[in-house]
């Protein structure tokens, strides 16, 4: 049975760790004061380098890589924080701020330190309200304690903390949408290059850092890259000769939800499979996994066969999937997936921004294909190419076949293909949000392509047992495709 | 210079040009909405998407690049030596490659999923871009069996309105209101596939904001597709029915350039031509909608001769008897006259040329500047001064003497009996001053285009041509020297300004022989210093600058 591995969530429950004192009393602060007393701002940033840190909001970018795109000689330089956790199924950053506030603040001075930054800005949810009000009230104890401010603790180091809420739309997650949002205008993504750590916040290099990946900072400086290297799998990218380490260090908050007896965050190291953290979050509820979405609504679908799957960023990927934000939905064997894929479709049809055109008027295509579908107005058509021959019956007869054309799966395909093509990893967007969309409605399809017949076929919502349901691993191309990455030695 | 590979060819484009652009210049298109040269690039219409070829060092070789990218932010730069690919191309690009040909067509359809096909009245059809492009790059059907987006149609200003269905929401009127205008009326409501663009509606106390800038009109010309229509030119005439022809706007000294489009029965619109100098992509809706007194019923058609007090119709020959024996009979120190901004540097030159060979006299004037409001757009001027050709009519004028302006011209016409005065701006209003002295005048003739305040004082009047039905040139204010062109016929007997003074320096017993006006170009160029290049074989479609 794996164990959690409490980390960040580690004094999550001591009653008042959100109040300055009690923080102070476990640690609070004092990774803080131990970066400003050893360590130059670039030994911190070896530091996360090594650590082999990714980005925790969904990409899995190396946090270490995207501080050194940051140009040394532009200032002022702006640090984000994306606490706008708006994927469906993710609910890990909600707990922090809305319970530890300090630690991200903590996260913050540290990454300000590294990075020579002064101004931080916190883009909030704008249904964290509660998140906002603690980690307003934390930023004022902070800054009458004076860890921030001017010259904290008279190393001459001036940060400040500005929380600025969302106004409740999705895309305002993806970091350019969000900063566009935090300058005041329209939340939507820019065209990239240039990317936010050359020209981001008001044309000026900015780092923007999900809450998570922020948090781990005070634990990579207190307790050591090494210590932190040694908690999950680092696997050799064999692309390269000799394999090039590829690291998934560190713990992840997996938000579980969905058909368990348990669900909830949990802390763990990364690289523990799918089927282990079911077992974790208390078993499935019902009688067998269906199918488990790995990272966020966004992720593509795993059926039980890919269960042995290791939730990590780099095994994930091969596997045709993706951690994403660690949002892990489990469905057991009563649900539909064209039920679930419709009301993934109605969500990302919805929160479209609009700015591009195959994303404006491709979502809400696609949603209403499925729809259609699941409304049992599903397009078919059968085939037959008869063939004069000796028939079953000893007879000359036809032996010709038939065949079954369901036209609107394969319009379904091609039209979630056209927004971002989840073969090639080729999007015609400006942002992700296209292959946030393609990639369910794609592998849905794909993996659980009797379902969708038998639906239309029926003419109305048709749950199959999860057999008879899943497109078997041999004939499901994914599975086929997938690599599981090895552990380097 | 970069040296770049487009699709097979080989060429060369300054540093810091699009492909878009690139690839235009060598005759190559790449279908775009939301581009304009004239505006920032935003990309959000991903139908310029071209594959560039990058080298992918794993392989060793140069490999199309994973992503398309889009062809109006992909900027041409001279690479660095050691980043030249196949060891002397800065880029390589391909516009036609399988990759980019479907990605085109994957988003022709997703254009046209919420486009009503409702070319047969739209106002574009003919010359929208998605139309063409469509037709060029797309599918020949829609998988779309859904019902389609149906927003409203808006009324957003005195000249625009919105078709919203037609709308593919390319933004380039919100960015035209916010970059060339400064004035940012539009802007887009709603979210994802309802997106519409709209103006600032009367909200919590805020007042209504129409799109009522001088510019307007310009976002009509730039939308790609019929959402933003004119209300002065909907429904009026289908686009291949219209001839057209390249002109210059006579609404003001900036002199933008235009193409003139009109049938027989007269001018249907005019539209803003590509001078980099002068207007860019655009000109002002006063200029746009200022054609109208061309087509008016109330044109002067026939020479008009005062009889008992009135203006009675009459033919040329009567009414040019009456000027030249007028004329003949008058010392040449009595007579004053006056050229017009409004005229062509043609029709001043050979009234300059009359007054002094053929009167003999010095008092040349001009009719003074047509008072105005001057506009200032963050890209673009709107001048105070009303008429088209004020320095190019004063240089003609002058041709060595000085020419009588404003409180000195109006003395001299009030000391003189006999008036020549060449109008032509419509609607043009008498000073106090101006219309004492002209009543004081035993004998006033006036060529003009419209009945006005100087035809009612007239004793003869001459009906002369606007600038839709001369050929000519005009001066600008910055000193461009530019091409006006014939379309339309002038009505009734009008005639051409420089032919009437002409026949009547004929009757005088004075010779000067133009057959058109391109001649005088030729005596312009040879007699005013500084138009030695202005011939209308230099001119061309884009002017010449005076020295």
């Amino acid at each position: 049975m794996v164990q959690e591995k409490r980390i960040l969530y580690e004094h999550l429950d001591v009653p008042g760790i959100n109040t300055f004192d009690v923080f102070r009393q476990h640690d609070g602060y004092a990774r803080f004061e131990k970066a400003i007393a050893e360590y130059q701002p670039d030994d911190i940033a070896k530091m996360v380098m090594d650590s082999g840190l990714k980005g925790r909001g969904g990409a899995g970018f190396s946090t270490g890589l995207k501080w050194s795109f940051v140009p040394k000689d532009i200032k002022p330089c702006y640090l984000c924080c994306n606490a706008d956790e708006s994927e469906p199924g993710t609910f890990s950053n909600r707990y922090v701020l809305e319970k530890n506030p300090h630690l991200l603040i903590e996260g913050i001075l540290i990454c300000c330190y590294a990075m020579g930054i002064e101004t931080t800005y916190v883009y909030i949810r704008g249904e964290f309200t509660l998140g906002k009000k603690m980690l307003d009230a934390a930023i004022k104890e902070a800054y009458a304690k004076g860890y921030l401010g001017k010259n904290i603790r008279g190393t001459g180091l001036n940060v400040d903390i500005y929380t600025h809420p969302g106004a409740g739309a999705y895309i305002c997650g993806e970091e350019t949408g969000l900063i566009e949002s935090l300058e005041g205008k329209r939340g939507q993504p820019r065209n990239k290059p240039p990317f936010p750590a050359v020209e981001g916040v008001f044309r000026k290099p900015t780092v923007v850092q999900n809450v998570e990946t922020l948090c781990n900072l005070p634990f990579i400086v207190g307790e050591g890259v090494e210590w932190y290297t040694q908690m999950g799998p680092t696997y050799g990218d064999t692309r390269f000769d000799p394999p090039k380490p590829d690291p998934n260090t560190g713990t992840k908050l997996y938000c579980i939800s969905g058909d368990v007896n348990k669900p909830g965050v949990y802390e763990l190291e990364l690289g523990l499979t799918c089927a282990e953290l079911v077992e974790v979050a208390g078993g499935v509820r019902g009688q067998e996994v269906k199918a488990v979405i790995p990272g966020g609504s966004s992720a593509p679908i795993l059926t039980r066969y890919e269960l042995d799957t290791r939730l990590d960023f780099t095994s994930l990927t091969l596997a045709k999937s993706m951690l994403g934000s660690g949002g892990i939905i489990v469905m057991n064997e009563t649900r539909n997936i064209v039920d679930c894929l419709l009301n993934i479709m109605k969500f990302y049809a919805h929160e479209s921004c609009g700015q591009c055109t195959p994303c404006r008027w491709g979502t809400p295509w696609v949603r209403d294909i499925v729809q259609r579908i699941a409304d049992g107005n599903g397009r078919k058509s059968t085939i037959t190419r008869p063939r004069f021959g000796i028939a079953e019956n000893g007879r000359w007869g036809d032996t010709g076949e038939t065949e079954e054309i369901y036209e609107d799966l394969d319009l379904l395909e091609s039209v979630a293909n056209n927004i971002a093509n989840v073969d090639t990893m080729t999007w015609n967007t400006i942002c992700v949000f296209g292959i946030a969309v393609s990639w369910p409605a794609v592998s849905y399809l794909r993996k659980f392509r009797p379902e969708f017949e038998a639906t239309i076929r029926e003419g109305q919502l048709t749950t199959l047992s999860v057999e008879a349901a899943t497109v078997p691993p041999e004939e499901n191309y994914a599975y086929q495709q997938r690599i599981v990455p090895r552990e380097l030695e | 210079m970069a040296f770049i590979k487009l699709n097979e060819l080989e060429v060369e484009v300054e540093d810091g040009t699009n492909v878009v652009e690139a690839a235009r210049q060598h005759g190559i298109e790449v279908p775009h909405y939301c581009y304009h040269p004239g505006l920032s690039s935003p990309a959000n219409c991903r139908m310029c998407l071209v594959e560039p070829h990058v080298f992918f060092p794993p392989a060793g070789a140069i490999v199309p690049d994973r992503q398309l990218a889009t062809g109006c932010t992909t900027v041409l730069r001279t690479a660095p030596p050691d980043r030249k690919l196949d060891g002397k191309y800065d880029f390589i690009v391909y516009t036609d490659s399988p990759r980019v040909k479907k990605a085109r067509e994957d988003i022709l359809e997703f254009l046209l999923v919420h486009h009503p096909l409702d070319c047969p009245v739209c106002d574009q059809a003919g010359e929208c871009d998605l139309q063409d492009f469509s037709y060029r790059h797309g599918h020949d059907k829609s998988r779309y069996l859904e019902v389609k987006n149906v927003p409203p149609k808006k009324d957003l200003g005195p000249d625009v309105l919105l078709y919203s269905t037609r709308c593919i929401v390319c933004t380039r009127c919100i960015r035209f209101c916010q970059e060339v205008s400064g004035s940012s009326e539009l802007g887009l409501i709603h979210r994802g596939s309802h997106d519409e663009i709209d103006i600032p509606r009367a909200h919590d106390g805020m007042p209504l904001q129409l799109l009522d800038n001088k510019l307007a009109g310009n976002v009509v010309d730039i939308c790609p597709v019929g959402a933003l229509i004119s209300k002065d030119f909907l429904f009026k005439s289908r686009p291949w029915f219209m001839k057209k022809e390249s002109s210059v706007c006579a609404g003001c000294s900036v002199g933008c350039n235009i193409t003139v489009e009109y049938k027989e029965d007269g001018v249907y619109r005019l539209k803003p031509r590509f001078h980099g100098e002068i207007n860019q992509h655009w000109m002002c809706d006063d200029g746009r909608l200022g054609y109208h007194y061309v087509n008016s019923d109330d044109r002067l058609q026939l020479p008009m001769t005062r009889v008992e007090e009135e203006l009675r119709p009459t033919h040329w020959a009567d009414a040019l008897t009456q000027v030249t024996e007028k004329l003949s009979e008058a010392d040449a120190a009595e007579v004053v006259v006056i050229g017009s901004a409004q005229g062509t540097n043609e029709d001043n030159y050979v009234l300059q040329q009359f007054a002094h060979e053929v009167l003999k006299t010095e008092q040349l004037g001009l009719f003074g500047a047509l008072p105005g409001e001057e506009h200032v757009f963050p890209q673009f001027t709107i001048e105070a001064d009303k008429n088209p050709n004020t320095a190019g009519a004063r240089q003609m004028l002058s041709n060595g003497a000085p020419v009588l302006e404003g409180e000195a011209l109006w003395q001299k016409v009030s000391e003189a009996s006999i008036v020549y005065l060449v109008n032509g701006a419509p609607g043009r209003p008498l000073e106090s001053v101006e219309k004492a002295a002209l009543e004081s005048v035993d004998f006033l003739i006036v060529q003009d285009v419209l009945p006005s305040e100087v035809t009612a004082l007239a004793d003869v009047v001459l009906p002369g041509t606007t600038f839709v039905e001369k050929d000519g040139t005009f001066t600008n204010s910055k000193g461009w020297v530019q091409r006006v062109r014939k379309t339309v016929d002038a009505p009734g007997e009008a005639r051409l300004d420089w032919e009437i003074v002409q026949q009547i320096a004929k009757q005088l017993g004075g010779e000067m022989g133009y057959h058109f006006a391109g001649e005088i170009a030729i005596a312009i160029a040879e007699n005013v210093p500084g138009y030695a290049d202005a011939t209308h074989q230099n001119i061309g479609d884009s002017g010449v600058k005076l020295a």
